[in-house]
């Protein structure tokens, strides 16, 4: 096995856990702005030397940094989908406790008959 | 009696009302899961009430086996008691073969059903005591609840019987139940239950 092979499905592994486990603490909230930051640095240094990527892809067996780049691309989009999926859930919650709200309050009573 | 009226656009809240149900009705469509909760939430806010049922409104249910149901509840004191289409000399109703053969490998699947010893994963009909309505909280608004429910008696050490009931397949209630493929969202959304706030 190559070492991309591993270090992705590592990754996929990883972000679900991550994921599945921590819910919206400020922890975690905290860790999505310390890997933003660092993929900023990341971008910008590959934006400015981009035949680095491929020195870094050839370390992990990859052929071209382009290549690379998709794997990780890959990566972050199955993250954002899954991520948005599972905000979307509790929202839906959220939405479903509100409408109940308003529908006991507006219950309706039957007449007493007899 | 309360009727939940899920966002319907026709005049089902008044006819449920001139019959003489309670009427509550969500302000847009939630689902048959939210549509329990709702019922059940205001069913126990009222003064004295202690024996719970749900009853699917599509007519598959029967109301003699309700009343069968609120007897075993007091009799074999029990917290819930749970409808089964599956049970083996009792009542047999008319259940088409892929129906019967997904539904019974749910049950069987699914470790929480075996270990409470229920035989059919979703059947609309349940009579529950007080504490089952209290501790009550389903937050899967779809079709999804109805495993939710068992996975709530597991956690929460509800008593659970299973009582034969008979299930009427007429056209209105199959135009109006779930279609079997719908089994793969229920999968998918008890693989992540619970990972959601409550």
């Amino acid at each position: 096995m190559n070492w991309i092979q591993a270090l992705l499905i590592v990754s996929v592994l990883a972000l679900l856990v991550y994921l599945l486990r921590s819910r919206g603490s400020a922890r975690s909230k905290a860790w999505v702005k310390v890997g933003y930051v660092v993929f900023v640095i990341g971008s910008i240094y590959a934006i400015l030397r981009p035949d680095d990527t491929t020195v870094v892809a050839n370390w992990l067996g990859v052929d071209r940094g382009a290549d690379l780049i998709t794997y990780m691309l890959i990566i972050a989009f199955a993250f954002t989908t899954l991520s948005a999926y599972m905000r979307f859930k509790d929202i839906e919650l959220k939405y479903a406790r509100l409408a109940r709200a308003v529908a006991l309050q507006n219950a309706r009573v039957p007449e007493q008959r007899g | 009696m309360v009727c939940v009226d899920d966002g319907s656009r026709d005049d089902t809240d008044e006819a449920a009302l001139r019959a003489g149900a309670h009427v509550v009705r969500h302000p847009v469509n939630l689902g048959q899961g939210a549509a329990i909760q709702t019922g059940v939430e205001y069913a126990r806010k009222q003064p004295g009430a202690t024996v719970f049922a749900t009853f699917d409104a599509d007519g598959q249910h029967q109301v003699k086996d309700v009343i069968r149901m609120i007897d075993r509840l007091s009799a074999d004191d029990v917290d819930l008691v749970v409808g089964t289409r599956f049970a083996d000399p009792g009542v047999v109703s008319r259940i088409p073969l892929a129906k019967r053969l997904v539904l019974r490998a749910a049950a069987r699947l699914s470790p929480r059903n075996r270990k409470l010893g229920l035989t059919d994963a979703h059947n609309g009909l349940r009579v529950f005591n007080k504490t089952v309505a209290d501790g009550l909280n389903i937050t899967m608004s779809s079709m999804s609840h109805a495993s939710e429910f068992i996975t709530l008696a597991y956690e929460n050490r509800w008593r659970v019987a299973e009582e034969p009931v008979e299930i009427l397949y007429t056209d209105y209630s199959k135009s109006k139940g779930q279609p079997l493929l719908n089994g793969v969202n229920i999968i998918f959304d008890g693989l992540l239950r619970g990972r959601t706030s409550r």
